[in-house]
C-alpha cells in the first residue's frame, strides 16, 4: 500500500506540475500570476476531445496550439496594453485573469456539446513496478512534465531566443534598450504557460473526468503549489508538486479522499504564514 | 568638420507637468566626444534617454544624419546604431559576462558579433578573463566595464554614455575614461558622455554645461573656462 501511494503520488505530481510550470513561466517573465490558465487549458482540452475521432495526434497537437494561441493573444491584445496604462496593479490583474478564465469556462459550455468528458487516449500498455500496476499513459504524463522542464531550461541556457527571454525577465528596460523584442517575449511566455496548462488538462481528462470546473482545480492546484514552492521558482515548484502529489495520494489512503482539499489548502495556508516566499524562496527567473 | 551626426534642437522633455529639459540645442559630430556636465537633476540623463527614444518629445526635434528620428521607437533607433549606456541597472545581473555581451549585440549578425566581442575584450581584458562569471558577482568597477561593453559591442553609429565613472575609485575613473577616448580613436564614432567627474575635461572635445534643464554653454575644450566648469558643475565630485 505504501508503495502504491508513493507511485500514485509521483504520477499525480507529474500532472499538477504542468500548470505549476505554466504559472512559473508566465510569472517569471511578466510578473503577473495568470489565473486564467486553468480555464484556457480546459477549453483547449475540449478542443482535443472534439477532434479525437478524426486523429489522436492531430487532436492533441491542435489542443496544445489552441492553448498557445490563446495565451499569446491574451497577453498581446489585453494584458500588455493594460499594464502599459495601469502599471503593475496586482489586484487588477488577479480580477482580470480570473475573469478571462471564467469567460473560457463559459465558452466551453457554449461551444462544446457536453459539459463532462473523458479523453480516451490510448492506455499505452501496462507497466508493472514492484508489483504495482499502472498504465503507460500515466507514466507518459510524468515524463512530459519532466521533459517540458528540461526542454525549457535548455532553451533558456543555450539558444539566443531563450537568452533574450532571460534578459527580458532580469532587466526589462535594458532588454528594450539593446533591441530585444520584449513584447514578443511576454507573448511567447504567456503562450507557453497556457500550452502547459492545456497539456495538464488533456492528461487530466484522459485519466479522470474533465468538467467545466476542472479549470479551477488546475488553476488553484497550480497556484497553491506555486505558493508552496515559491512563485516563479521552477525548481521549488517541481519539488512542491512532488510533496503535494504524495500528500494527496497518501491522504486518500490514510484518512479519506474527501479530506484532500482541506489538507491541501491547509498546507498552503501554513506555508503562507511560516514561509511566505515558499520553501525554496520566490524568484523571478524564468 | 563634417556635418554633425546628431542634431538636437530646442528639445523639451517633461515628466508630467515638470519640464526636465527646457529647449536644449546641441550637436555631436564624427570623431568627437561631447562632455555633458551639470549638477544632479540638471537633465543630463533625460537628454540622453530622449535621444535614445525613451521619452516622448514635448517640443523640438532630433536629427540623425540629417533625418528626423523623433517619432522612431527605441528599437528602431537602436537599429540605426544609436546606443545608450544607461547610468543605472545597465547589466543583466543573472547572466554571464559573455551572455551580457551577446545581448548587447542581439541585433547583429553572428559573424559581426564575434568581431565586436573580441574588440570589447581587447578594450577590457578583465572581461575576457571573467567571461563565464555571473554579472552580479563582479566588482563595482568590473560591472561598470561590462555595462560599457554591452553598449560598445553593438558597433554603434552614436554612443550615449551616462555617468560611467560615478562611484568608482579615482584610478578606475581615469582608466575607464581613457578607454572611452580609445574607443573614439578606434571607431571615429561620436560620443555624448555625461559626467560629474572633473576628469571628463581630459577626454572631451567639447563641453555642454547644463543646469535646471537648460543649456548654459556649449564650447570647445580650448575656449571653455575650466575654472567655471569645475566650480559650477563638477564642484561636488572634483
Ligand atoms: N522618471 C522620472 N519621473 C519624474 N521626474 C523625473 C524622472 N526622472 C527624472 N526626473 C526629474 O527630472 C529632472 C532631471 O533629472 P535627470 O535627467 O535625471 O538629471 P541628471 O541626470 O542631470 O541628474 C530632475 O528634476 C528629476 O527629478
Ligand atoms: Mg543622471
Amino acid at each position: 500500500m505504501i508503495l502504491n501511494g508513493f507511485i500514485n503520488g509521483i504520477i499525480m505530481a507529474g500532472i499538477v506540475a504542468l500548470p505549476v510550470l505554466g504559472i512559473a513561466v508566465i510569472y517569471g517573465m511578466t510578473g503577473v500570476i495568470n489565473f486564467a490558465i486553468g480555464g484556457i487549458g480546459v477549453f483547449s482540452a475540449f478542443t482535443t476531445w472534439y477532434l479525437l475521432p478524426y486523429n489522436t495526434v492531430l487532436a492533441v497537437v491542435v489542443g496544445l496550439a489552441v492553448g498557445f494561441a490563446l495565451g499569446y493573444s491574451i497577453q498581446a491584445l489585453l494584458l500588455t496594453p493594460l499594464s502599459a496604462r495601469r502599471g503593475g496593479d496586482l489586484n487588477l490583474f488577479f480580477l482580470i485573469t480570473n475573469n478571462i478564465g471564467l469567460i473560457f469556462v463559459g465558452l466551453t459550455r457554449v461551444i462544446f456539446p457536453r459539459p463532462i468528458i473523458g479523453i480516451p487516449l490510448p492506455r499505452l500498455g501496462t507497466i508493472n513496478i514492484f508489483s504495482v500496476q499502472t498504465s503507460g499513459l500515466k507514466f507518459l504524463a510524468l515524463f512530459i512534465a519532466i521533459g517540458s522542464l528540461l526542454l525549457l531550461r535548455a532553451v533558456e541556457r543555450y539558444t539566443r531566443v531563450g537568452k533574450s527571454w532571460r534578459a527580458t525577465s532580469q532587466n526589462l528596460r535594458l532588454a528594450k534598450i539593446v533591441g530585444i523584442n520584449t513584447s514578443r517575449a511576454f507573448n511567447v511566455a504567456s503562450g507557453i504557460g497556457c500550452m502547459l496548462a492545456a497539456f495538464g488538462a488533456i492528461i487530466w481528462g484522459s485519466l479522470y473526468n474533465l468538467t467545466l470546473t476542472t479549470g479551477f482545480d488546475l488553476t488553484f492546484l497550480g497556484y497553491i503549489i506555486a505558493v508552496v514552492g515559491g512563485i516563479g521558482n521552477i525548481l521549488g515548484g517541481m519539488s512542491a508538486s512532488l510533496i503535494i502529489g504524495l500528500v494527496l495520494s497518501f491522504s486518500a489512503y490514510l484518512v479519506s479522499g474527501s479530506w484532500q482539499s482541506v489538507i491541501l489548502y491547509g498546507i498552503a495556508m501554513i506555508t503562507l504564514i511560516v514561509a511566505p516566499r515558499g520553501i525554496l524562496g520566490s524568484e523571478r527567473s524564468v | 568638420m563634417s556635418d554633425p551626426v546628431l542634431e538636437v534642437s530646442e528639445l523639451a522633455i517633461a515628466y508630467g507637468a515638470n519640464l526636465a529639459v527646457k529647449g536644449v540645442s546641441v550637436t555631436v559630430s564624427e570623431n568627437e566626444i561631447l562632455g555633458i556636465v551639470g549638477p544632479n537633476g540638471a537633465g543630463k540623463t533625460t537628454l540622453l534617454e530622449s535621444i535614445a527614444g525613451l521619452h516622448p518629445l514635448r517640443q523640438g526635434s532630433i536629427r540623425f544624419r540629417g533625418n528626423r528620428i523623433d517619432h522612431f521607437s527605441v528599437h528602431k533607433r537602436r537599429k540605426l546604431g544609436i546606443v545608450l549606456i544607461p547610468q543605472e541597472e545597465n547589466i543583466f545581473p543573472g547572466m554571464m559576462v559573455k551572455e551580457n555581451l551577446e545581448m548587447g549585440a542581439v541585433l547583429m549578425p553572428a559573424r559581426e558579433r564575434e568581431t565586436q566581442m573580441d574588440y570589447v575584450y581587447e578594450l577590457f581584458p578583465t572581461l575576457k578573463e571573467r567571461s563565464r562569471q555571473i554579472a552580479n558577482t563582479l566588482s563595482g568597477g568590473e560591472r561598470r566595464m561590462l555595462a560599457v561593453g554591452v553598449g560598445i559591442v553593438a558597433n554603434a553609429q552614436l554612443f550615449l554614455i551616462d555617468e560611467p565613472s560615478v562611484g568608482l575609485a579615482p584610478k578606475l575613473v581615469t582608466n575607464l575614461l581613457e578607454r572611452l577616448r580609445q574607443l573614439k580613436e578606434d571607431t571615429k564614432r561620436p560620443i555624448a558622455l555625461c559626467e560629474q567627474n572633473i576628469k571628463v575635461l581630459n577626454v572631451a572635445d567639447r563641453i555642454l554645461g547644463m543646469e535646471a534643464g537648460e543649456s548654459k554653454f556649449c564650447e570647445s575644450l580650448d575656449v571653455v573656462d575650466k575654472g567655471k566648469v569645475k566650480e559650477l558643475y563638477l564642484g561636488l565630485h572634483a
